[in-house]
C-alpha cells in the first residue's frame, strides 16, 4: 500500500507536460471519488444498522465519515491550489468544486452530530438517518448544480481542460494514482475502524463488569 | 376519522387555539424580507426579479427553519410523543401529519411573503405571480419533508437547535437552486413550458425526500 | 396461569456501563394485578417503558399478549394503556378535545356522548369544556386516567398514578381500576410505598439494586386504604 502511494509520488513528476501544476490533478481527482465514494459507504452502513441494529455497522459508517472527511477537505483544498495559478482566484463556483463544497458541509453536519451528542445507540441511529438522508442528496445537488451552472458560463473556465488526457501515460498516472488513494483511504478507514471497534468492546466490557459487581454485592 | 387527520386536525386546532407558530413565522418572513431590501437595495422593476426571487426563498428558509423545530415541540412538553408511539399510529403516519401541518404553516407565510415581495421590490400583481405557487409549494413541502424529519433528531440532541440549520441548508441546496432560478424567471414572465427544468427537479427533491422520511422517521421517534 | 398479558422474562437495562434493571423477570395474567414499590431512581419509570415497548432491553425481553413489546404491531398496541407522571394531555385543548383526540386515535368510533359518560366518570363533566392548562394536577391526573382507560386496555401499566390524587381521586381511580381488572385487564403499578386500594389485590414486588423481588401475594394483601405522602 505505502510502496503504491510512494510509486505515485516518483512517477508522476516524470509525466506530466502540461506543467508542473496540473500534477495537482492527480491528488485531486482520486480525492474527489473517495470522497463520494466514502459518502456512500457511510450510507449504507447507516442502512445496515438500521436493518440489522449491529454496532459493527455504526462504527464503521463512523469511521468512513471521519476518514472520507480528511479526503473531501482534500479536494477542497487541491482545488483552491489548482486554481490559484491556472485562472488567479482561490475559488470558482464550478459544479464539479460546488458539489464538493455542499459535500463537505454534508459531512461536517453528520461529525458535529456525533460530536455533539452523547454515545448512545439511539444517536447512532440518528447519525444513521441523516448519512442515508446526505446520501440521497447528493446525486440531486449535482444534478441541479450543473444545471446552475450552464447558465452563467461567462464567470469560469471548466475545469474539464485536464481532461483532455492525450498521453496515455497520464491515464495510466491516473489510474494508479485512483487505485492508490483509494488504498490509502481503506488503510485509514480500517486504523479508525479499528479504534471505533476497541472503544465499543471496552463500553460493553464495561457495562459487563458492571454486572458482575453488582451480582458479587449480592453475596 | 383516519389517525393521519386526528393528528393533522389536532395540530390545526392547537395552532389556531393561540399555537404562536404562524403568527411568528409570518413576522420572520417580513423581518428577514425588511433586512434584505436593506441589503440589496433594489431599484424596482423586473430588473430586481432574480433579487426578488432571491430573497422569497431566503424568507423561506428562515421561516421554515425557526417553525420546523417546534413541529415537535407540543409533543414534547407534555410527553405526548409517547403516547403517540404507543398508539396504534404508524409513525409513518405520525410523520405524514407532522409534514402537513409544517406545510400549511409554511403556505401561510410563503403567500404573505409573497405579498411583501411584490410591494417591496415594487413588481405587480399580475399573472406571473400563478408561476410562482407551484414552485413555493414544491419547495415549502420539500423544505417541510426534511425539516419535520431532522427536527424530531435535533430537537433531541443538546444544542440542536443550532444543529438544524447547519443539516438542513446544504441538503435542501438543490431544491434551493431550483426555486430560486424558476422564481426568478417566473417573475421575469416566463410561461410554465420554461420553468419545466425546475420543476422536475423540485418534484423529484419532494418524492426523494418524502419517501426518505416517511421510511426512516420511525427510527428518529424512538428511545434508548 | 395462562399466557401472561405482561410479562419480562430475564430482563436487563443497562444505560452505557451502569446497570439498572438486573434479570427481571415478572408475569401478569389476565385479570391480574402487581404492585412494584421502589425509591425513586431504583428502575421503575424504566422497567414501565421497556414492558410498554417504547425501550428495549439491553438483555432479556419484555412480552406483551405474548409478542416483543419494542416490535409490537398496531393491533396489539391499540390494547395497552399508560399512564405516567407525564399526563401525555394538550394545554390549550379542553378535557373533551383530548379526549376526543385519543378516542380518534384509537380508531374508537365514539359519540359525545361516550366522552361525556367517561368525564362524568372521573368527576370533570364540569370542566369538560375547559383547557386542560386550567386544570390541577389532581384534575390533570384524572383526566389521564380517563385517557389511559378510553380504549378500553388489556393491559394497563401506571407509574406511580396517585401521586397527585385527593381522597375522592382515588376512590375514583380505585373504581375504575378495579373495573378494568373485572374485564381481565392485566394491572401493573408503581409506587413508593406500599398502598392498598379498596377491593383490588395485588402481588406486591420490590425493586431494589436493579432486582425484582416477590415481598407479598395478593392472597396476604389487607383491603385498607393509605394515603401515600
Amino acid at each position: 500500500m505505502f510502496t503504491s502511494i510512494y510509486m505515485v509520488f516518483a512517477w508522476v513528476p516524470t509525466e506530466a507536460d502540461q506543467g508542473i501544476v496540473q500534477r495537482i490533478f492527480y491528488f485531486h481527482v482520486p480525492c474527489a471519488w473517495v470522497a463520494f465514494a466514502a459518502f456512500g459507504l457511510v450510507a449504507i452502513c447507516g442502512i445496515f444498522y438500521l436493518w440489522l441494529g449491529q454496532q459493527v455497522w455504526d462504527d464503521l459508517g463512523y469511521a468512513a465519515a471521519e476518514t472520507g472527511m480528511v479526503f473531501c477537505t482534500l479536494v477542497l483544498i487541491t482545488g483552491s491550489l489548482w486554481a490559484k495559478p491556472i485562472w488567479g482566484t482561490w475559488w470558482t463556483w464550478d459544479s464539479r468544486l460546488t458539489t464538493t463544497l455542499i459535500l463537505w458541509l454534508l459531512y461536517g453536519g453528520y461529525l458535529l452530530l456525533r460530536a455533539m451528542a452523547e454515545d448512545t445507540p439511539q444517536v447512532a441511529r440518528f447519525a444513521a438517518v441523516i448519512g442515508i438522508v446526505a446520501a440521497t442528496d447528493v446525486p440531486v445537488v449535482i444534478v441541479s448544480v450543473r444545471l446552475w451552472r450552464t447558465i452563467h458560463p461567462a464567470v469560469l473556465v471548466t475545469r474539464q481542460g485536464g481532461h483532455g488526457l492525450q498521453d496515455p501515460r497520464m491515464v495510466a498516472t491516473l489510474l494508479l494514482a485512483m487505485v492508490a488513494f483509494t488504498a490509502m483511504f481503506a488503510w485509514l478507514l480500517m486504523l479508525r475502524f479499528a479504534t471505533l471497534r476497541v472503544r465499543t468492546r471496552l463500553a460493553a466490557a464495561a457495562r459487563d463488569l458492571n454486572l458482575a459487581y453488582a451480582s458479587a454485592a449480592e453475596l | 376519522m383516519s389517525r393521519f387527520s386526528a393528528v393533522l386536525r389536532k395540530d390545526l386546532l392547537l395552532e389556531l387555539r393561540g399555537g404562536e407558530s404562524t403568527i411568528a413565522l409570518v413576522a420572520i418572513a417580513l423581518l428577514v424580507l425588511i433586512v434584505l431590501v436593506f441589503a440589496l437595495n433594489p431599484a424596482g422593476g423586473s430588473r430586481d426579479a432574480p433579487a426578488a426571487a432571491g430573497a422569497l426563498w431566503v424568507a423561506l428558509i428562515f421561516a421554515g427553519m425557526l417553525g420546523a423545530g417546534r413541529a415537535m415541540l407540543a409533543e414534547r412538553d407534555n410527553g405526548a410523543i409517547r403516547a403517540l408511539l404507543l398508539s396504534p399510529i404508524d409513525p409513518a403516519t405520525l410523520y405524514l401529519a407532522k409534514l402537513a401541518a409544517s406545510f400549511i404553516f409554511m403556505m401561510v407565510a410563503e403567500a404573505a411573503a409573497v405579498t411583501m415581495i411584490v410591494l417591496f421590490f415594487n413588481l405587480s400583481f399580475d399573472g406571473r405571480l400563478l408561476g410562482l405557487a407551484p414552485l413555493i409549494a414544491l419547495g415549502a413541502l420539500g423544505f417541510a419533508a426534511l425539516a419535520t424529519l431532522l427536527a424530531a433528531i435535533t430537537g433531541r440532541v443538546r444544542a440542536g437547535d443550532l444543529l438544524l440549520p447547519i443539516l438542513i441548508v446544504p441538503l435542501f441546496v438543490p431544491a434551493l437552486i431550483a426555486g430560486v432560478k424558476g422564481t426568478g424567471a417566473a417573475l421575469a414572465g416566463a410561461q410554465l413550458a420554461d420553468l419545466a427544468q425546475w420543476l422536475k427537479i423540485l418534484v423529484a427533491f419532494d418524492v426523494l425526500f418524502l419517501t426518505a422520511g416517511y421510511l426512516l422517521f420511525e427510527y428518529v421517534v424512538g428511545e434508548d | 396461569m395462562d399466557a401472561p398479558l405482561i410479562e419480562a422474562r430475564g430482563l436487563s437495562k443497562s444505560f452505557g456501563p451502569s446497570p439498572i434493571l438486573r434479570g427481571v423477570n415478572l408475569k401478569i395474567g389476565e385479570g391480574g394485578g402487581a404492585l412494584i414499590i421502589g425509591p425513586n431512581g431504583a428502575g421503575k419509570s424504566t422497567l414501565v417503558r421497556i414492558l410498554v415497548g417504547l425501550s428495549a432491553p439491553t438483555t432479556g425481553s419484555a412480552l406483551l399478549f405474548g409478542a416483543a413489546s419494542h416490535t409490537l404491531e398496531a393491533t396489539h398496541r391499540a390494547r395497552i394503556g399508560l399512564v405516567t407522571h407525564q399526563s401525555f394531555l394538550y394545554p390549550n385543548l379542553t378535557a373533551r378535545e383530548n379526549l376526543a383526540f385519543y378516542a380518534d386515535l384509537y380508531g374508537r368510533l365514539h359519540d359525545d356522548g361516550e366522552i361525556s359518560r367517561w368525564l362524568e366518570r372521573v368527576g370533570l363533566a364540569r370542566a369538560a369544556d375547559e383547557r386542560v392548562r386550567t386544570f390541577s394536577r389532581g384534575m390533570e391526573q384524572r383526566l389521564t386516567l380517563a385517557r389511559a382507560l378510553l380504549n378500553r386496555p388489556d393491559a394497563l401499566l401506571m407509574d406511580e398514578p396517585f401521586a397527585a390524587l385527593d381522597l375522592d381521586g382515588v376512590r375514583v381511580a380505585g373504581g375504575l381500576l378495579k373495573e378494568a381488572r373485572e374485564r381481565g385487564c392485566a394491572l401493573l403499578l408503581t409506587a413508593h410505598q406500599i398502598m392498598t386500594i379498596s377491593g383490588i389485590e395485588f402481588d406486591c414486588y420490590e425493586l431494589a439494586r436493579g432486582r425484582l423481588l416477590a415481598i407479598a401475594d395478593a392472597s396476604s394483601n389487607q383491603i385498607r386504604h393509605q394515603r401515600a405522602g
